[in-house]
């Protein structure tokens, strides 16, 4: 059975990354409104966004409206593809049988 | 190491509650422009009609085009696909044929019965729409409606400055209520 990814196995990485997946391919959310939907903290959202950035999960762009700056975050493709494979590990993990010690050997 | 079968339904448990926040969250967010829009719209639409009775048709096709044509690009800019562009229109449309069918089918009406019907089939359609997905429609459509039918019924003398500040003024502050869910 496929273990799910340890990157996205983290409680805020996850709402993360559950969150940018709502999103249409290349379709931007703000911080701010990340913030909001995960409920975090900027110092645990921001850190936790830098890994997720490192493993090439999220794109993450900053820029100015006017004088005030702006963080707008994105799910890159690999990102998507990571994730959905993850929820297929969790599901395969829920299957009836699946944590039977023949199964979890192979 | 592989995750128990209680903390993968947990995990998806999660997955579910961001995906019906992350919704809810854009969801207000789409509204909160339109709901700020046809607010200005209507504020503008009753000022007029308070200076010119005599071109309510007029002021009120300039009006609802303005705003139509406003809000179109709105939905277009949210970059949620074509789909969303498609139902904004067939939603409009669908408010503006029952108006048109209600004037119609109950002509001879006052204009201040007329200007009473957009404002009530929308508070209807926000009070059910709360009941069925978000509380903050009830609240606002139960506002737009006991705010306009207050003004139709105690407030006749002064009913357009009333109703640019009821149904205008309650639109705008529901839009600015919503963006800072």
């Amino acid at each position: 059975m496929q273990t799910p990814d340890e990157i996205i196995h983290q409680p805020v990485r996850l709402k993360i990354m559950a969150a940018l997946n709502t999103l249409e391919a290349r379709q931007w959310l703000e911080f701010v409104a990340l913030r909001a939907i995960v409920q975090a903290t900027d110092g645990n959202l921001g850190a936790h966004l830098t890994t997720l950035e490192a493993a090439g999960y999220v794109l993450v762009k900053k820029d100015f409206v006017g004088k005030k700056p702006r963080t707008r975050v994105c799910l890159s493709r690999s990102g998507r593809e990571a994730f959905g494979r993850y929820v297929i590990a969790l599901q395969a993990i829920l299957e009836p049988g699946s944590l039977e010690p023949d199964h979890q050997q192979n | 190491m592989l995750p128990t079968a209680e903390e993968a339904a947990q995990a998806l448990r999660d997955i579910d509650l961001i995906k019906h926040r992350a919704a809810g969250f854009q969801d207000y967010r789409a509204e909160s422009g339109q709901l700020i829009l046809w607010g200005l719209a209507y504020l503008a639409g009753f000022s007029l009609s308070a200076c010119f009775p005599r071109y309510l048709l007029g002021i009120w096709t300039a009006v609802v085009l303005a705003a139509l044509a406003i809000g179109t690009w709105l939905a277009v800019r949210s970059g949620a696909g074509a789909g969303i562009v498609r139902r904004y229109l067939a939603v409009i449309t669908t408010i503006l044929s029952f108006i048109i069918a209600v004037h119609w089918v109950f002509w001879p009406i006052s204009p201040e019965q007329g200007a009473m019907l957009a404002p009530l089939f929308l508070s209807a359609l926000y009070v059910l729409r709360g009941i069925q997905l978000r509380p903050r429609y009830t609240v606002i459509g139960a506002a737009l409606g006991i705010l306009s039918l207050g003004g139709y019924l105690f407030l006749l003398p002064v009913f357009w400055p009333w109703m640019a500040m009821a149904c205008g003024g309650t639109l705008i502050l529901s839009g600015l209520w919503l963006r800072s869910h």
